[in-house]
């Protein structure tokens, strides 16, 4: 067996002690930001029974005349649904930052319908007691003529 | 104080090292993958305090390009076991920078922890070989960093949803699932909005699993194997229901496996093999014998 020697293992141990303790701290009072020492707070929340239940997406027109749901994934128009809802306040204030939106499809995908007009839509889902009640209520938050 | 020390066979680390190398490069495909489309269009970078720290520059398609290359070369050293102190700082500089940037967007998952302080404790350790049983309290210190950080994963997780909720138990009644479901629709959860007492039991199931995780740090054997296939479970359901993996998590698992036992096993059964093949052998030899005395 080998062993460590004492200074070595008196710094493994502190290493340790300190992670654990930045783990801790992370826990109680950080945010994200102290990634990779952060909360593990993906959902964490406690949804309560009668909430609302809003669900981001991007419905574009096409130069083929058919309205489609923009994929929000990094293969799709290369932007992430979660991008789109942490700034999706932005984009209200500001739609032309729906612009990247539809040169990201048309840079990712040059072969396929290009996108003409873009709406941010929040689908919100109503809960009652704790079950989904009726199908999703659509509001068009902002609406962007894509230039080229 | 030597809990944090326990002495383990080589032959593990030389495992982690090839199979924890080798799935970074998957990583940098399949999970954390938009790190180079990052330095492309920095317009959304918000740095992480790490990043801020460290004072890294922003993305660009040339840092990002060069840290891709020079991520899957050192991957590649490092899952040989060749060079395992320089590849093996090198991937953790390198991965650890990776993942800041395609996490600095506004959107941070919490599946990395285990597989980043993986990368950061593997150099400690010295060159390391498949079948190598010496017993090595350096190697037990890196084995249970990153123990302690897969578990941490599961307990920290159920302190956020304490302190999510102002410290109170109300997670595991709430709606969570369901809102979980109905944003991210698929067959799966759908079928299951319908029994929300279904969702609630493995909500409950849940975070009193991620509340005694700790334990499985104290169990041995075949105790230890149940505690790992219930958290393995409990990722195959949110797989099924939610489609999250965790899979970064899922492979630092094998933190807990005894690898070490590899090699042996293919030893004993190839010589199993041989010991059976020889006796075949002389079987045949006397029956012919027989054969031919008769």
């Amino acid at each position: 067996m080998v062993r460590v020697g004492r200074l070595g293992r008196t710094v493994r141990v502190l290493v340790a002690v300190a992670g654990i303790g930045l783990l801790i701290n992370g826990s109680v009072r950080a945010t994200d930001d102290a990634w990779p020492f952060g909360p593990m707070s993906q959902y964490a929340m406690s949804v309560p029974d009668d909430a609302k239940i809003d669900y981001t997406r991007i419905s574009a027109q096409t130069d083929a005349g058919t309205t489609v749901d923009v994929p929000l994934n990094i293969e799709g128009a290369g932007v992430a649904r979660a991008e789109i809802e942490a700034r999706s306040g932005e984009i209200v204030k500001d739609p032309s930052l729906l612009q990247q939106v539809a040169d990201g499809w048309a840079r990712k995908h040059p072969d396929q319908p290009k996108y003409v007009k873009l709406e941010l839509i929040r689908d919100t889902t109503q809960l009652v007691k704790g079950r989904v009640e009726g199908p999703p209520a659509s509001q068009v938050l902002a609406t962007w003529t894509v230039t080229r | 104080m030597s809990w944090f020390t326990p002495a383990i066979a080589m032959a593990r680390i030389a495992w982690l090292r090839t199979i924890l190398y080798l799935f970074v490069i998957l990583d940098m495909h399949a999970f954390v993958r938009d790190t180079r489309d990052k330095g492309e269009h920095p317009g959304l970078y918000e740095p992480l305090l790490l990043a801020r720290i460290l004072d890294l520059p922003r993305p660009s398609v040339a840092n990002t390009t060069v840290l891709y290359v020079v991520l899957i070369v050192a991957c590649l050293i490092g899952a040989t076991n060749h060079f395992p102190r320089i590849a093996g700082w090198v991937v953790a500089a390198a991965f650890t920078w990776w993942v800041l940037i395609g996490m600095s967007d506004g959107k941070v998952d919490h599946d990395h922890l285990a597989l980043v302080i993986a990368l950061w404790v593997l150099p400690t350790v010295g060159r390391a070989r498949y079948g190598d049983q010496t017993r090595s309290e350096a190697a037990g210190w890196a084995i249970r960093c990153i123990q302690i950080c897969v578990i941490a994963t599961y307990f920290l997780s159920a302190v956020a949803k304490l302190r999510s909720a102002g410290w109170a138990l109300t997670w595991p009644g709430s709606a969570v699932l369901t809102w979980a479901i109905v944003r991210r629709p698929h067959p799966v959860g759908e079928w299951l909005l319908h029994y929300p007492w279904i969702l609630h039991v493995m909500q409950w199931v849940g975070i009193v699993g991620e509340f005694l995780s700790p334990v499985i740090l104290w169990l041995r054997g075949r105790w230890q194997l149940f505690g790992a296939l219930f958290f393995i479970g409990f990722h195959a359901a949110n797989t099924a229901i939610l489609l999250i993996h965790f899979l970064p998590t899922v492979v630092c698992w094998l933190a807990f496996a005894p690898l070490e036992r590899i090699v042996p096993w293919f030893r004993s059964r190839r010589s199993d093999r041989d010991a059976r093949e020889a006796e075949d052998q002389a079987e045949h030899g006397r029956q012919a014998e027989q054969q031919a005395g008769a």
